[in-house]
């Protein structure tokens, strides 16, 4: 065994789930295809929680979803998971702490579900019965034991997705990242999807979903990360900072923190560049959300 | 098949193993004067013996690199004929002919194929880097795989001139050597042990890693989210599909079709994952070849007809067949 500093030791003794999730983000810079994205976020995202990460479309949630996941070199900053740089996790060990669900999935060859989501299993611990059992219980939770034994390539896009987070939580990784897990999903599917992931946060787990519904979402969070995006807001682009010079957000470009703090509607409406205002139905809070006003701010 | 393959993939390969004996006793039988039970001794081992064994482990070696490449590409149509690795085996074998002793010449083809099936990569490797590989998702999605295949058709162009160049650019003294290995198909064969190695190398190379290249194959920026260490096996599926190629071209030439039709016909009857796939496009593949040149031999006897005419006669109106039944699957 190779001697390592104590805290590293720690770190590395753990197993997935025996100690709690820890995420750091320090200081993260993104770019993407030649364009910073957003940049200073700092961020402890920790065992429990359930964070959204929210913007307009271009705004980063996709690039920041796969630099959590360690698939891209941040521009600057660095990222924690236990402690432990994300770039100097051995492929194999990172795969037991953390799972990604892109949004996007072709399937060239032909694949029944419960072959797509067994041979995630099977990547760690090959014949398991708790695999078996496990995949078992995430085909009712997502409501796929019909699909069990159907071709992937001939699902629909909201059951090809239901298929995607399965696979995900069969990777059983306390930290579970989700890139736009509710599209295509209707409403019952969308309440299932949400339900797992607060099973998944109840249980230890640590969930970073991307959501485009701000109703959905502020019933699935317990934190949000909103992200202004280099563009701006739709209609407003090239015109300046947002909210102009003695806005304290100006020069910001994402908020994080908890939903509450973050998910406010007048930060919601410019960065969206819609009017969102706050509701409340059936004792429930909702966000209303109005048409764009037309020509610039 | 479909049922049996799917849920007893040992019994499939069972069942493949009993076919591909059966294909090499028919081919022992096989002779310029039709079937034959009780050939003369001489002719049953100097010449038809080395023949089988040589397109057993020609067609096992397509259609192994047939299944490795369409997984390398995520793309069930990749083939090492179509996508231009069998040019790239050609012009290495060609080059090798043309300076090198004529011995060697499946080193060259192996080259060869391992060139054209890199670049190949590499340039669908910017294809799919340009579309952010990690933000697309699973990867090369519809457009990206149709550009893979289209930059191997160009390969295979630009391989096809590299061949008449070759020719052209050849002395005398070379020129028929360089021709006749050009024109050679099983009736040439000169040896059947080194395409016998190869397969064996191949499989030794590509069969332990089936399960991640199955993960690969479904998005290579999530397989390696799953441990898969991805530049690595990708790196090894294309040596053992060069390899492969490489000697299958050295042996016997370029036989098409072979390692389009094998794996997806398999694939279709219920054979899925690599470590089913791989062995069996191998005994499917090493069956299909023999079985293709004894009906060569027999059929128009005393013609003999080349096996490409024969794996393309069957191959072409089986693969649309299956296309066709594939787009409802």
């Amino acid at each position: 065994m190779r001697r390592d500093a104590p805290g590293a030791v720690e770190a590395r003794a753990a197993r997935p789930w025996q100690a709690p999730v820890r995420l750091e983000i320090d200081g993260l810079a993104l770019a993407a295809g030649g364009r910073a994205l957003l940049s200073g976020l700092s961020a402890t995202l920790a065992a429990g929680e359930r964070w959204v990460v929210l913007g307009p479309n271009g705004a980063g949630k996709s690039t920041l979803i796969a630099a959590l996941a360690g698939l891209l070199r941040p521009a600057a900053g660095t990222l924690r998971l236990q402690a432990r740089p994300l770039a100097d996790w051995p492929a194999a060990a990172l795969a037991g702490w953390r799972a990604w669900c892109p949004t996007s999935w072709s399937d060239p060859f032909p694949l029944r579900v419960d072959e797509a989501l067994r041979s995630v299993a099977q990547a760690h611990a090959p014949g398991s019965d708790a695999a078996q059992t496990r995949l078992g219980a995430l085909l009712r939770a997502l409501d796929l034991e019909p699909l069990a034994d159907h071709d992937v390539g001939r699902l629909s896009s909201g059951e090809r997705q239901r298929v995607a987070v399965a696979a995900a939580l069969m990777q059983d990784a306390p930290l579970l990242l989700l890139d736009e897990p509710s599209s295509h999903l209707d409403y019952a599917h969308r309440q299932m999807l949400a339900a797992a992931l607060e099973a998944h946060a109840a249980r230890g787990g640590l969930v970073v979903a991307s959501l485009h519904e701000l109703d959905l979402a502020w019933s699935l969070a317990t934190h949000a990360l909103l992200l202004q995006g280099p563009a701006g807001p739709p209609g407003r682009r090239a015109v300046g900072p947002p909210g102009g010079a003695d806005d304290p957000d100006a020069e910001l470009r994402v908020w994080a923190g908890p939903r509450e703090a973050v998910m406010t509607p007048a930060r919601l409406s410019r960065v969206y560049g819609v009017p969102v205002a706050e509701v409340e139905v059936c004792g429930e809070r909702r966000f209303w959300v109005g048409p764009r006003r037309p020509g610039p701010a | 098949m479909t049922r049996l393959a799917a849920a007893r993939p040992g019994a499939a390969l069972a069942l493949l193993a009993g076919a591909a004996v059966a294909a090499l006793a028919l081919g022992l039988t096989a002779g310029s004067a039709g079937f034959d039970g009780l050939a003369d001794a001489t002719i049953l081992w100097q010449v038809r013996a080395p023949r089988v064994a040589a397109g057993f482990a020609t067609g096992a070696l397509l259609a192994l690199a047939g299944a490795l490449l369409q997984g390398l590409t995520r793309n069930p149509l990749s083939d090492p004929h179509v996508i231009g690795v069998s040019g790239g085996a050609s012009v290495g074998a060609l080059a090798w002919l043309l300076f090198a002793p004529e011995a060697g010449v499946a080193i060259g083809a192996m080259l060869g194929a391992a060139g054209a099936a890199s670049l190949l990569l590499a340039l669908a490797w910017r294809v799919t880097a340009r579309a952010q590989q990690p933000l697309a998702g699973a990867g090369p999605v519809g457009e990206a795989g149709a550009t893979v295949l289209l930059l191997g058709v160009m390969i295979g162009a630009g391989c096809a001139a590299g061949v008449s160049l070759l020719l052209a650019l050849a002395p005398e003294g070379r020129l028929r050597g360089m021709v006749f290995w050009l024109l050679g198909d099983l009736n040439g064969v000169a040896a059947w042990w080194p395409a016998a190695l190869a397969l064996v190398a191949a499989l030794a190379l590509a069969w332990p890693r089936a399960r991640e290249l199955d993960l690969m194959a479904r998005g290579e920026a999530w397989a390696a989210t799953l441990g898969v260490p991805v530049a690595r096996r990708r790196r090894e599926a294309l040596l053992a599909a060069s390899i492969a190629t490489g000697a299958a071209v050295a042996t016997a030439g370029a036989i098409g079709f072979v390692g389009l039709v094998v794996p997806h016909a398999l694939r279709l009857a219920g054979v899925r994952g690599a470590a089913a796939l791989l062995p069996a496009s191998a005994l499917a593949g090493g069956a299909f070849v023999v079985l293709a040149d004894a009906i060569a031999r027999s059929a128009f006897a005393p013609l003999q007809l080349p096996v490409g005419v024969l794996s393309a006669a069957v191959g072409v109106p089986v693969f649309v067949a299956l296309l066709l039944r594939g787009s409802r699957r």
